[in-house]
């Protein structure tokens, strides 16, 4: 983490453009990132403590933060199994029309995220593809099945992304000595490869994790959006703001940009931690 | 019954190649190949790169399939197991250590998945650790450790589990030249001490030489020859392995019945020689192998070859590099390299015209077309 900057010197003397650019930059940072942020906690906190706590705890606000979480937590459990799974077969097969699966895979990081709900209503909707095939009672969408369909769908690139270069940059010599040695593929997947992917898959995780967490324009469409069933977190605020109560918007919002600053630390101070070698 | 008889033939050899042939997309890779290591005894499959010797250390761990040919462990044909089944222990180039685990882990791995007794494990790795001399290292992982202790680590991880033979990949590779000539010498101990049959691959034939109990010198795919050390050195079979292990002199010529016969030269052949009368040849010689001056008191069988003409002398530490045009029409050149005790006694100055004489020399097959792959030009090793 240690970047080497050299300070650049051109000129004899005072330099005006350090202080000129340096200033620039932060007048444009300052209002894109920092102020906005800063807004939340200075809104919602204005009334007090007591009041915020009082917003935060309110049943339906519980609900959507817990819905979120529980979504969440199984599309992470899906991407970093089946991120897994997907990354060793493509990287130790090649088969016909493999790069062609690899930007299939890829391709959700590019669509909107608007059209990714849409498309999956179309799919599994009343009226869907294979969505009229299902009983009433079996259906899919508006369910918290479909937030976690769709959690997936958007974010099963980003695990991917983490999972599959270390796969395929891994010395093929650490397999084989261990095959050599006597293990059977699940040992060396389990003991030689595995380990070496730690880092990967709580990058991958945390990824995914905090990108549903966060997850609106899919969830959306595909939920129903009902409050107290199918209302996450985001929706939550989106749906607080509309009707007026700014408040319970901002303390729920407050614990999602809490939440967010917490997974960004782990993730830029973990790739250390976990990366013994 | 049948069986039985099978094991008690070949029991001598620990492990053996039979007739083993692979193509890789019409390229043929190996033509085959045969050869033999015997119980405790160390081979070296020496060759350029592109040669195949990766490639049958690969088919002989069960890494890669022949297309054609066995490898028999111990008695045992093995030609269809999987490489985890084969009790083959490889070390790899990069030594393959698992990153992340401990030497003492790296070690017992073997045993670990063979589901042994948590004190077995102790003892082997403890027993190992210490034939291996890295007590105070146990507790560290393979990139806290150097080279030399990587590849100790390797090949104990290899002998915790008893393997059948050693395979050793170019296994000085990455390693500077001081600390090659070290390794070299402790494995050699190493080995002897746990007497577990060893092939080892390299390019460098100053490796093959003191690594071996024999070598075998592979060409595009072909075996040339397998002898000692010193038969592949003193008495190469083909013009590769002449050319491929230490420097070598060429003159072609034809072999007249006990003769052989270089434009206007006979040279008496003492030894017998694979050639026939009338096929054409290439006489070898080595550097050390030409006498510059009249044999006055030379106790070796000496025959003078022609004169000659000093074109070049130079010094290179321990002898003395002479370049020598011989009177031949085509003005080949020739290089000798005198000892010291020479060099003093008759200084040589360019233009000199000298006697050159063989003390010593071959006669390999003239081959034509083939000897294109082998075509290079004699080289003094350090």
């Amino acid at each position: 983490m240690s970047a080497n900057i050299s300070t650049m010197r051109h000129v004899r003397g005072f330099d005006l453009a350090r202080p000129l650019s340096v200033g620039v930059m932060l007048l444009v940072m300052l209002p894109l990132v920092l102020l906005p942020l800063a807004s939340i906690f200075i809104f919602g906190t204005s009334k007090g403590l007591q009041s915020f706590w009082t917003a935060l705890t309110a049943p339906e606000a519980v609900f959507a933060m817990e819905l979120s979480l529980v979504t969440s937590f199984w599309a992470t459990v899906f991407n970093v199994i089946f991120g897994l799974f997907a990354a060793y077969v493509l990287s130790r097969y090649s088969f016909w029309g493999r790069n062609a699966v690899i930007v299939t895979i890829s391709i959700p990081t590019a669509i909107p995220t608007a059209v990714a709900g849409f498309a999956l209503l179309l799919l599994w909707g009343p009226y869907g593809v294979l969505g009229q095939f299902l009983s009433p009672d079996t259906q899919i969408m508006f369910t918290p099945y479909a937030i976690i369909i769709a959690n997936i769908f958007v974010t099963f690139p980003l695990a991917f992304g983490v999972i599959m270069p270390v796969f395929e940059t891994m010395s093929r010599s650490l397999e084989e000595a261990s095959a050599t040695i006597g293990a059977s593929r699940w040992q060396t997947f389990w003991y030689v490869t595995l380990p070496s992917l730690r880092g990967a898959i709580v990058s991958g995780a945390l990824l995914t994790f905090a990108r549903a967490v966060g997850e609106f324009g899919s969830t959306i469409l595909v939920s129903g959006n009902l409050a107290g069933r199918t209302q996450t977190a985001p929706l939550y605020i989106f749906s607080k703001f509309n009707e007026g109560q700014v408040e319970a918007a901002n303390s729920v919002a407050i614990v999602l940009a809490l939440f967010s600053f917490v997974i960004f630390s782990i993730l830029f101070f973990a790739r250390d931690w976990f990366e013994i070698e | 019954m049948e069986e039985l008889n099978l094991k008690n033939l070949t029991s001598e050899s620990a492990a053996s190649v039979r007739g083993v042939s692979k193509t890789f997309r019409e390229t043929k890779i190996l033509e085959d190949i045969n050869f033999e290591v015997a119980q405790g005894e160390s081979l070296v499959l020496l060759g350029a790169s592109g040669s195949g010797k990766t490639t049958i250390l690969r088919i002989i761990a069960g890494l890669e399939e022949p297309d054609t040919g066995q490898i028999i462990l111990h008695g045992k044909d093995v030609t269809e197991l999987p490489a985890r089944e084969r009790g083959v222990g490889v070390i790899f180039q990069d030594y393959a250590l698992f990153p992340r685990m401990t030497v003492e882990k790296n070690i017992g791995y073997g045993l670990r998945i063979r589901k042994r007794s948590k004190q077995e494990i102790k003892d082997t790795v403890n027993k190992l650790i210490k034939l291996i001399h890295l007590e105070e290292h146990c507790k560290k992982y393979p990139s806290q450790l150097s080279g030399g202790q990587r590849q100790r680590v390797a090949i104990a991880r290899t002998l915790a589990y008893e393997p059948q033979v050693l395979l050793f990949d170019e296994p000085f590779g990455a390693l500077d030249a001081q600390t090659r000539v070290r390794l070299r010498r402790e494995i050699r101990a190493l080995l002897k001490e746990v007497n577990v049959p060893a092939i080892f691959i390299t390019h460098d034939q100053e490796e093959a030489i003191e690594l071996g109990d024999r070598i075998a010198v592979l060409n595009v795919g072909r075996l040339e020859q397998v002898g000692t050390p010193f038969e592949v050195y003193n008495k190469p079979e083909t013009e590769y392995v002449a050319t491929f292990l230490g420097a070598a002199n060429l003159l072609s010529g034809v072999v007249r019945g006990q003769n052989f016969e270089i434009e206007n030269i006979n040279l008496k052949l003492d030894e017998e020689t694979a050639l026939k009368n009338g096929q054409a040849g290439k006489l070898v010689f080595r550097p050390e192998d030409a006498f510059l001056r009249q044999p006055e008191n030379l106790t070796q069988h000496y025959q003078k070859l022609t004169d000659g003409t000093v074109e070049e002398v130079n010094f290179v530490g321990a002898f003395e590099r002479v370049v020598v045009k011989l009177n031949l029409s085509n003005r080949q050149t020739v290089i000798v390299t005198r000892p010291k005790t020479e060099t003093m006694a008759f200084p040589l100055v360019i233009g000199q015209t000298v006697p050159v004489g063989l003390v010593r020399f071959r006669l390999v097959p003239d081959n034509g077309s083939k000897s294109e792959r082998s075509n290079r030009a004699p080289i003094i090793s350090k």
